[in-house]
């Protein structure tokens, strides 16, 4: 599971932050927020692909961990604890999108979807940054993941992102250890045919 | 799942999802050693699949540069400040959803002695706080203090809730001492509402007037409205 932030000595510990937010000391729990709004942006953020539906889904994120502060009984590091609620509200507002009606949700036509062997595995030399810049590929990146689908795009974010082991990812989704690696194959693939040409052009 | 056909320039493989799976399991670490080693030896005797092995393994360097575990939050101060005054209003929520009796607000009185905001104005101190009011299903009462906050580093906001009194008490220490004549008078403050979108606290008085409105600058600094 994602470890805690690395608190220097002398600095307030999670616990004890988390023992006064409990107590109702909202200044404790403001450090909290603080502490770990960067991590649990960045994951909303990777998940949806959105700025400001992310911005909305950590703070929904860290309004749910107070409520629930009460059941916290730290047999978990916090951060792990806060984290499986940022993941349950994104994987919430997700498969409410998916109600909705986008039909993005299909994970086995996005599976299909993707030529395996065929024109999706890169040519040529691996050195993509060589041809774009940081900037420019982070860009083709982030579009790249945010044409994955939904299910896809999780398994990524929690393994290359979050670096959970597949059965922390198996766990927290929850899913068999089968569908996390073929997920986490066919969501490769797919970048890597999206991405198809950056590759080609650092030839 | 139907096996995939891959070309290599001399053979054609039967490609499976066990081939799949074990080549992510590769490239993630999650093979152990005799796995690995097995794998390995394989990749030796398969250009195609060590091609593939290669390629994806670059895929999954460049996707972990390139997205962060940790983001600057835009507008980071206003991040936190909307959770508490989130918080604040899920904590009046409950408060009213608990009431049971008509009454129940007669017994809430918080006193503000409001020279003592003037006096803070005249010392260049803000304090904010968002009182809340918590009656406790059967009558019973209490407030809480959500935050406070000094710009004078001199001087200190405590507060405690006064049994006898059924009050909550704000303290300032560290303010000049008042001249024994001033004249102090008080002001009960019955209710007060939280405005989320404007990230502000109105304390209305038993009359219905509001009397005092706390809420944040662009920067984050209290204000006080009226200014002490």
């Amino acid at each position: 599971m994602p470890a805690a932030a690395a608190t220097d000595p002398g600095e307030v510990s999670d616990i004890d932050l988390v023992k006064r937010s409990q107590g109702g000391d909202t200044r404790a729990f403001d450090a909290l927020v603080t502490r770990y709004r960067g991590r649990i942006y960045a994951m909303t953020y990777h998940l949806i692909q959105n700025e400001t539906e992310a911005w909305d889904l950590a703070q929904e994120a860290f309004i749910k961990a107070w409520r629930a502060l009460p059941t916290f009984k730290h047999d978990a590091g916090f951060y792990t604890w806060l984290y499986r609620i940022a993941h349950n509200v994104c994987y919430d507002w997700l498969r409410k999108k998916k109600i909705q009606g986008d039909g993005e949700f299909d994970d086995e036509r996005s599976e299909h979807r993707v030529a395996v062997g065929a024109e999706a595995a890169p040519r040529g030399d691996l050195a993509p940054d060589a041809a774009l810049t940081n900037a420019e590929l982070g860009s083709r990146i982030h579009e790249a993941i945010a044409k994955l689908s939904p299910e896809h795009r999780q398994v990524i974010v929690l393994r290359e992102v979050e670096g959970l082991a597949y059965e922390e990812i198996a766990a927290l989704i929850p899913c068999s250890l089968g569908t996390v690696m073929s997920r986490l194959f066919y969501a490769r693939k797919k970048l890597q045919e999206l991405l198809h040409d950056v590759y080609e052009n650092s030839h | 799942m139907p096996a995939k056909n891959f070309r290599n320039s001399s053979t054609t493989f039967m490609k499976t999802p066990t081939d799949d799976h074990e080549l992510i399991r590769w490239i993630d670490g999650e093979m152990n050693e005799t796995e690995r080693a097995r794998f390995e030896e394989r990749l030796k005797q398969d250009p195609a699949l060590s091609t593939e092995a290669r390629k994806m393994r670059a895929l999954s360097d460049t996707l972990r540069a390139h997205m962060p575990a940790e983001m600057r939050v835009p507008h980071a101060d206003y991040f936190n400040t909307q959770i508490g005054v989130r918080i604040t209003q899920m904590a009046l929520d409950d408060a009213r959803a608990r009431t049971t009796t008509p009454s129940w607000s007669a017994q809430l009185m918080q006193w503000f002695r409001q020279p003592w905001f003037a006096l803070a104005g005249a010392a260049a101190l803000a304090v904010l706080c968002f009182l809340v009011m918590n009656p406790a299903g059967s009558g019973s009462t209490g407030s809480m203090i959500l935050s406070s906050y000094t710009p004078n580093t001199h001087v200190q906001a405590r507060t405690y809730h006064d049994q006898n009194a059924d009050a909550t008490v704000l303290m300032l220490d560290g303010l000049d001492a008042m001249p024994a004549d001033r004249k102090i008078s008080g002001v009960n403050i019955r209710r007060s509402e939280v405005e989320p979108e404007l990230a502000s606290t109105t304390m209305y008085d038993d009359k219905g007037a509001a009397v005092l409105m706390i809420s944040r600058d662009a920067l984050g600094n209290p204000l006080l409205s009226p200014e002490g």
